[in-house]
């Protein structure tokens, strides 16, 4: 975020760095200077601890592992609301009675929160990838399907009039006129929905390590509870929720540069 | 193959099924219950626009929703993996009757509501301070965008160690996750606002305190309760992790609780109270933001 002041002077691109970077510094070194007050238990959390912890994690491969897990659930289950979403969000947006079949339904499955399906996904697929694959796909969905009607219904009507006048058949409108002038929309649906999505695979894994027992379901959330359920290890939950956070904001990033490259006449 | 069978058959069956489930203790007689919409159907005028609004189609896509879920739970033959309808609204009738819903529903709309109360208290003064000061934005902004991107949901292991099961842990959860949104689009607000009206203000000598109250605060409150929305509806879907996980009562734990039992009605019934209270809170803020910001209108979340 700072290295954007390169062309500026050099002065200013100081100021930017320490502006940066001084209260966080700051936080991180009170948080050391409280630890060394506490007991010396090689448990208790302090950021060289954690720096130590993240080191043997990733050593022996578990984080990385559980990461790569919980991500690969994300991408499938976003996949699967992908397809969904969009194809209901095109027709909902380009039909009117369509939209106000399903505009009730949706709106009233809406306001149920990801996490309320997890006990109706536990009873029908169990305690493994499939239960939590279902609450990403649930949550990813809604900002697709709402995003992608959205677009199609902003659609500049004369570009699809204009179509139909050259007697383009409906079905390439929908696919050559409408679905690239609702990209935009989509793409802000992507990412709105992978962001939920990361969230919701950490909460699911979360969910069902506490509810049966440490299970079998893995990933980074899961791990997240085994280190407070079993071994108190303080440390390697902070080192979670900081790889959290970062494939959380990579994804943001990610999408945000995809974004930019499809459509850069919208920066 | 046979799903799609039975996706054309809904709409023929689906109002008189669900005339029966609004009464539960009258199924049988989904008939007659059935027969007084069609003379209103004929009649021409007032009753006939009526029946083609969006409310009478809402209606039918109710109905053939429940049709559908009526189908597919005979057709799964597991009620303790999807029982029907009938048995939902049964259990959603006993839960009402002992007032063990409205217990847990009010359990965990106090804890929404303490909640989004402290994070207002804490986000939005600190948003006006990051917003008109650049200086303490450069600052405190990168904290912000450390913090932000750890979802609330992962600081559930962290918040059970800290706090143990009980009310703490949803209220913390949920303050964090309302904190963000309501912090970023309060410093969009205020630093959005008009220039002109600013200026305008300034050179009819308006002081600093005036300037503030009746200038600064109303242009940037549209954009605070756009914050606000989005502060609960993430809110919303915290309470129902932090509960299920570390709660000993709310709707989440409800829900878990009742999956362990194998009470599979109960889960669903609870499910169906977890939407309409969103629904019904959403509500509430829509018409709170009409109230303090009326001339907001037009103001949606994107």
């Amino acid at each position: 975020m700072t290295t954007r002041t390169a062309a500026a002077p050099n002065r200013t691109h100081w100021n930017s760095v320490l502006e940066a970077t001084l209260v966080p510094a700051l936080l991180v070194f009170a948080w050391q200077l409280w630890a060394m007050t506490l007991a010396t238990d090689p448990r208790s959390p302090s950021p060289t601890h954690v720096a130590t912890t993240f080191v043997d994690l990733v050593s022996n491969g578990g984080l990385i592992g559980a990461t790569l897990q919980s991500l690969g659930r994300v991408v499938v289950g976003f996949g699967l609301a992908l397809v969904c979403g969009v194809v209901l969000g095109l027709l909902m947006g380009s039909n009117r009675r369509i939209r106000d079949i399903f505009d009730p339904i949706v709106e009233s499955f809406r306001p149920i929160a990801p996490m309320a399906i997890l006990p109706v996904a536990i009873l029908w697929f169990g305690t493994g990838t499939p239960a939590a694959l279902s609450i990403v796909t649930y949550a990813a969905f809604f900002p697709l399907l709402v995003n992608t009607v959205h677009g199609v219904s902003r659609v500049d009507r004369k570009l699809v009039l204009a179509a139909m006048t050259m007697g383009v058949p409906r079905a390439r409108i929908l696919a050559r006129v409408i679905l690239p002038a609702a990209l935009p929309s989509i793409m802000l649906g992507s990412r709105l929905a992978m962001g939920v999505a990361w969230t919701a695979i950490i909460a699911a894994e979360l969910g069902v390590g506490a509810k049966s027992g440490g299970g079998g379901s893995g990933g980074i959330g899961q791990m997240m509870f085994v280190f407070y359920a079993y071994s108190i290890d303080l440390n390697a939950i902070v080192v979670c929720m900081i790889v959290v956070g970062v494939v959380a904001l990579l994804i943001d990033r990610l999408f945000r540069f995809v974004e930019y490259r499809l459509m850069p006449w919208r920066h | 193959m046979t799903m799609n069978v039975t996706n054309h058959r809904v709409p023929e069956q689906g109002v008189s099924r669900a005339a029966g489930v609004d009464d539960p203790a009258s199924s049988q007689r989904s008939e007659p219950d059935a027969a007084p919409a069609l003379p209103t159907a004929t009649k021409p005028g007032a009753i006939r626009r009526i029946v083609s609004t969006r409310a009478f189609i809402a209606v039918r896509s109710f109905a053939a929703f429940l049709a559908l879920w009526y189908l597919l739970a005979a057709w799964v033959g597991n009620p303790i993996q999807l029982p029907s309808p009938l048995r939902v609204a049964a259990a959603l009738i006993s839960l009402g009757a002992d007032g063990e819903l409205f217990d847990h529903a009010l359990i965990s709309t106090t804890r929404l509501a303490i909640s989004l109360v402290v994070a207002v208290l804490l986000a939005v003064p600190l948003g006006f301070f990051m917003g008109l000061s650049p200086k303490a934005n450069a600052y405190l902004d990168p904290v912000v965008e450390l913090l932000r991107p750890i979802s609330g949901i992962a600081w559930i292991p962290l918040g059970l160690f800290i706090f143990g099961v009980g009310d703490v842990l949803p209220v913390f959860i949920m303050v964090y996750v309302a904190f963000f949104p309501l912090l970023l689009n309060t410093i969009a607000g205020v630093r959005h606002v008009d220039g002109k009206l600013v200026n305008a203000a300034r050179t009819m000598g308006v002081g600093r305190r005036a300037m503030l109250r009746h200038v600064i605060v109303p242009a940037a409150l549209p954009t605070v309760m756009v914050g606000f929305r989005l502060a609960f509806a993430g809110a919303w879907a915290a309470i129902i992790a932090a509960e299920l996980i570390g709660s000993p009562s709310g709707l989440g734990f409800a829900i878990e609780w009742y999956r362990q039992l194998l009470m599979t009605p109960k889960v669903y019934g609870f499910i169906v109270v977890i939407g309409i209270v969103g629904y019904l809170c959403d509500l509430a803020l829509r018409a709170l933001q009409r109230w303090l910001t009326p001339w907001a209108e037009g103001m949606e979340l994107a």
